[in-house]
């Protein structure tokens, strides 16, 4: 798969320790793959990141935080560069104990270890398990929202040039305040550039959000808490820089007629 | 100030690689304040995150020798362990207890902030990661903030701003460019007391 940036969203989430959920596959392979601008990314990322730590207070630890720390390492007998001062014979009896505590401590590490490496593999089954309940929960609650809405309406939006083919249909519901789009026969765009969706409410455009069409062109979106739907005049769509703009620039590709 | 404070960080993962507990003392001591105030700042627990900071110098006691200077300096790596051992317990507390930040009275001393940063090497980075922070757009700014500290997913921080999903992850890309283009150079050369 050919570096995009839809990769470069991807490497930033990720180097937040964010959950990429279905798009995890994907990612994982463009990797394997080799895409050395996403490693470089996904380390620079990591780097960026973590310049935000320096807004958090600086607290010192407690004394003892420090002792349990050296003691840790005492118990596994590495510390102190100095030669030791000969040890009375029952310090070896202490010593032999503390090497016996040692073993059982490393031992019962490596046993936490390995659960918390199971859990961890548990946690992103679960992970993407609840990301597809949360989608289909998601859905459900668009039908009942929208969908199912008394007041629901829906308006038919007709291609333009450049994109005569395209079609697609807006669903919305004043009282659910939320508008859904679902369109087809979209073309794919470059990696700066999204299809955003506009309100037209008392003659004016109102930015709806933006979204992406998958592979086969087709687009599901739904903008939620969307103003000036009671006097939602038409809707339609536009070509865009990547992540929107405040007022339409680009070409129109979808525009709906509203009944007389 | 002594010899020994003013050896690098990376001299101080070389020496700990060779076993050298004192080199990790040092360590302790110059990053520990920095590296508990993340811990806190995201677990909203003093307790809970000096347990983390215990496990982050365990881990580098045991895993000095994949500190790799390539990709940052050394009180990077160590913020990121420290990040991301504190986000862990963070997500298996939730959905019973969203992490809250207490107040600094509440949840432990504060060091005096020239008491600590006398002792705090990397300065230099830290300046340079505020202007950055600073530089962000303010939506840029937030989103990162959810995502660092409160461990919230992306989707998290589109319904919890009522942002559209892509428009989150749009903003959380950009800041990260936009703080990539300034601490970039730590990366290559390593940064500061590194």
């Amino acid at each position: 798969m050919a570096h995009n940036e839809r990769f470069e969203e991807l490497a930033a989430l990720q180097a937040l320790g964010l959950p990429l959920a279905e798009e995890a596959p994907d990612f994982a392979r463009h990797l394997e793959e080799g895409c050395p601008t996403c490693e470089d990314l996904l380390a620079d990322f990591r780097l960026a990141a973590s310049a935000l730590s320096v807004q958090a207070p600086l607290l010192r630890p407690r004394p003892q935080v420090r002792e349990r720390i050296l003691a840790a390492l005492r118990g596994a007998g590495v510390v102190g560069t100095a030669r030791p001062a000969p040890v009375p014979r029952a310090a070896w009896w202490l010593a032999a104990a503390a090497a016996i505590l040692f073993v059982f401590v490393l031992w019962d590490d490596a046993r936490l270890r390995r659960q918390r490496e199971d859990l961890r593999s548990q946690t992103a089954q679960l992970s993407g398990e609840l990301s597809r309940a949360q989608a289909e929960v998601a859905r459900r609650d668009l039908r009942v929202r929208v969908l199912e809405s008394d007041d629901v309406k829906v308006l038919y939006l007709g291609g333009k040039e450049p994109q005569p083919s395209a079609r697609a249909k807006v669903f919305w519901s004043e009282k659910a305040k939320t508008g859904v789009i679902l369109a087809g026969n979209l073309a794919p765009l470059p990696a700066d550039k999204q299809y955003e969706l506009w309100v037209f409410a008392q003659g004016k455009p109102v930015a709806a959000g933006v979204f992406d069409a998958d592979a086969s062109g087709r687009a599901l979106f739904e903008s939620r808490n969307l103003p000036g739907l009671a006097t939602a005049q038409n809707f339609a769509v536009t070509i865009e820089p990547r992540g929107g703009v405040a007022q339409p620039t680009g070409p129109i590709v979808l525009v709906g007629t509203p009944a007389a | 100030m002594s010899a020994d404070s003013r050896e690098s960080d990376r001299g101080l993962i070389a020496r700990i690689e060779a076993r050298d507990a004192d080199a990790l003392a040092l360590l302790y001591d110059r990053h520990g304040a920095r590296l508990l105030g993340l811990a806190q700042r995201i677990l909203g627990d003093t307790g809970e995150a000096e347990e983390v900071l215990q496990e982050v110098f365990l881990h580098v006691w045991r895993a000095a020798a994949t500190f790799d200077a390539a990709r940052g300096p050394v009180l990077a790596w160590l913020l990121v362990a420290t990040r991301s051992r504190a986000i862990d317990r963070l997500r298996s507390r939730r959905p019973a207890i969203r992490a809250g930040v207490r107040s600094q009275e509440e949840s432990g001393e504060t060091a005096s902030r020239e008491d600590v940063e006398a002792d705090v090497a990397g300065r230099e980075w830290e300046d340079r990661c505020r202007a950055a922070i600073a530089a962000l757009p303010q939506d840029q700014r937030r989103a990162l903030e959810m995502a660092y500290f409160q461990g919230l997913t992306h989707q998290e921080i589109a319904e919890t701003t009522r942002t559209p999903l892509g428009t989150v992850k749009t903003r959380v890309r950009l800041g990260l460019m936009k703080l990539r283009e300034h601490i970039r150079p730590y990366r290559r050369s390593g940064g500061h007391g590194s």
